[in-house]
């Protein structure tokens, strides 16, 4: 286990936190990164109907392979594309 | 996970899909990497399911989804 | 009965601390095992029953030498004898005829619980410390440089993680309390240890000789007149440039010469960069958030210099400012502009052409508001050293040159919109305000260049220069 001490004024927690969320998707663009399994483009695909209803802007993203983590060009580009990102679906 | 985790290093909001069965290995994941990567769970399993029950569980989900990336 | 040594249960009657590296012990070994004490060693777990690897038990027995026998009674150490000596043995473990054929007395080895480089790891862990910031535990995947930029706790560089041991070592550079109050930090205004600065200053890459000067310089940084909640929340570009003075410059290794105002030398560097991080860290005082410069200045990592005293045309600036000695100078700064002149060769061409940069500063038809910092180098120096000229001489010289006609000041002159009221037409007005230039030497000895610091506004409602005492 490796300690640091906090060299901050302790007024937060000292974990590392989410990004702040946005208050609504309308409007925002949405990436959705398949993962490639079996089956998970059924449960994008309704998902994209239904961000896109809500007034999101819908962006689809697929890595080669569930096994790995996306390569980093693939993640540039999603960060590049998108203010918000779904990956799915791990099974 | 690694890609939430990395993601939302770049400044995207993320959020992943799992079934049930990955519950655990999540949780245990986000405290090994110190970062609760936020996930919704599907039921599980995933793969044997209709067209029609994928998209009822997507629509069952969504609400959760739409909540946990906004504020 | 026996006693509760940390997590080590240490039974009534003999017991010893050995280590398997040290002659004497591996000499002692058939003795300690004929008189079957309890013997824990320190770095051979599978020698001896007792397994103090990770010497718990010896750091907080005090072991300073191995072998170390030890008699305890209810609990209680009783007696204690170090290395091998058979008529102590005896006396201690009241057995006659030990180790026949052992010399009469061996000395022992240093302890493993003293060697310098675990000791602070062991105060860190078993110590009463004393160190009271919060103790963060990196989970077991988390990369420990990509961990502290997740949280937010750098200034965009990698940090070197504040681990316990290292803040303690740290802390051996200053004689203060760790829980002394330094600094009332802004933006958040939030009450700063000593701890807390050398938590930042290890993050920094800080040396624990450095940390006096960057105590001195928080604590210059955050006195009223220097103003550092407006100026870090300012759009303007200034952060705070820090000047050594004194005999601790050179001590530490700072550069006052070659690349003074650059990169390269660890004590500048970090320790300019400690006092930023404890803005970031301690204040709170982030870029986009309580930070709002347009665009800031590469300064804002860090800006630290010592001023080259040996043959400098003028005292230095800590004692011109009424603090002889070690000291630190804060002022408010916003990078370099060049200044070129290699054909001067009197105080008074020279001194035309530095008051010709400097009425730039800002913009040239602003007076009086932007403060600056002058830095002459050693082959400009020399022109003005070997005519005599001292600080007093020049600043005065440039009062006089920067003494514009308000004519060429006012909105509108020059075809250019920036400038002062024209309620000002027909005055003389001052380039700076009284003490809004200040003068430092410093560089390396080839080059007849110096270098202009543009400031920010100064006097009250901007930031004053502060000079603090570097105390021990």
């Amino acid at each position: 286990m490796r300690t640091v001490l906090d060299p901050t004024g302790e007024r937060q927690a000292p974990g590392r936190a989410l990004l702040p969320r946005p208050v609504a998707l309308e409007g925002r663009t949405v990436g959705l990164l398949d993962i490639s399994k079996a089956r998970g483009d059924v449960v994008l695909d309704r998902l994209e109907q239904l961000l896109t209803a809500d007034g999101a802007h819908v962006r689809r993203y697929r890595k080669p392979t569930f096994a790995r983590p996306a390569p980093v060009d693939l993640r540039h580009e999603i960060a590049e594309q998108c203010e918000v990102v779904i990956e799915a679906l791990a099974d | 996970m690694h890609d939430i985790a990395d993601l939302e290093r770049r400044g995207v909001v993320a959020l992943f899909l799992a079934s049930e069965a990955f519950a655990e290995a999540a949780r245990l994941q986000g405290e090994a990497l110190g970062f609760p990567a936020p996930f919704v769970l599907v039921p599980h399993p995933v793969q044997d399911r209709t067209d029609d029950e994928l998209r009822t569980i997507a629509e069952r989900v969504y609400p959760d989804v739409v909540a946990a990336l906004t504020a | 009965m026996g006693a509760t040594v940390g997590c080590v249960r240490l039974p009534d009657g003999l017991v010893a601390v050995v280590k398997r590296d040290c002659p004497t012990c591996v000499l002692v070994e058939p003795v300690l095992r004929a008189l079957g004490a309890a013997v824990w060693c320190q770095d051979d777990a599978a020698w001896f029953d007792g397994d103090d690897t990770n010497l718990e038990l010896s750091y907080r027995l005090g072991i300073e030498t191995v072998p170390t026998l030890l008699r305890v009674r209810a609990g209680v150490e009783t007696a204690r004898v170090v290395g091998w000596s058979r008529e102590q043995w005896e006396q201690l473990t009241g057995v006659s005829g030990l180790g026949p054929a052992l010399p009469d007395h061996r000395p022992g080895c240093g302890s493993l619980s003293v060697d310098p480089f675990r000791i602070d790891g062991l105060e860190a862990r078993y110590g009463v410390s004393g160190l009271s910031s919060r103790r963060v535990e990196l989970a077991d995947a988390e990369d420990e440089h990509e961990a502290l930029f997740d949280r937010g706790w750098t200034d965009g560089l990698p940090v070197v993680p504040p681990t316990p041991e290292r803040v303690l070592r740290m802390l051996r550079g200053t004689t203060r309390d760790p829980r002394e109050v330094v600094a009332v930090v802004p933006p958040d205004l939030v009450e700063c240890t000593v701890e807390k600065v050398a938590v930042n200053a290890v993050m920094a890459g800080c040396l624990p000789e450095y940390l006096p000067v960057v105590l001195a310089a928080l604590e210059a940084a955050t006195s009223e007149e220097f103003a550092l909640h407006g100026l870090l929340a300012t759009t303007h570009f200034a952060g705070p440039v820090v000047i050594v003075n004194g005999p601790v410059a050179a001590r530490i290794g700072m550069n006052s010469g070659v690349n003074a105002l650059g990169q390269g030398n660890r004590a500048n560097a970090t320790i300019g960069r400690a006092l930023q991080l404890v803005v970031r860290n301690v204040g709170g005082g982030r870029p986009g958030e309580v930070d709002r410069a347009a665009m800031g200045n590469p300064g804002k990592y860090t800006f630290c210099f010592a001023e080259r005293e040996e043959d400098s045309p003028f005292p230095p600036l800590a004692a011109d400012r009424g603090v002889a000695g070690d000291a630190v100078t804060v002022v408010a700064g916003s990078g370099v502009q060049p200044v070129v002149d290699q054909l001067s060769r009197d105080p008074e061409s020279l001194a035309r052409t530095l008051a010709a940069c400097l009425r730039v500063n800002a913009h040239p038809k602003l007076p009086v508001a932007w403060d600056a910092l002058l830095v002459v180098s050693p082959e400009h120096g020399r022109v003005f050293r070997e005519a005599g000229w001292d600080r007093g001489r020049l600043l005065a010289e440039l009062e006089r040159l920067l003494l514009l006609p308000a004519a060429e000041l006012v909105r509108g002159a020059g075809g250019m919109a920036e400038g002062v009221p024209d309620s000002m037409a027909g005055r003389e007005l001052p380039k700076f305000r009284p003490g809004g230039l200040l003068v430092a030497h410093a560089g390396g000895p080839a080059g007849l260049f110096s270098a202009i610091v543009g400031g920010w506004v100064g006097g009250e409602t901007g930031s004053v220069p502060v000079t603090r005492e570097v105390r021990t």
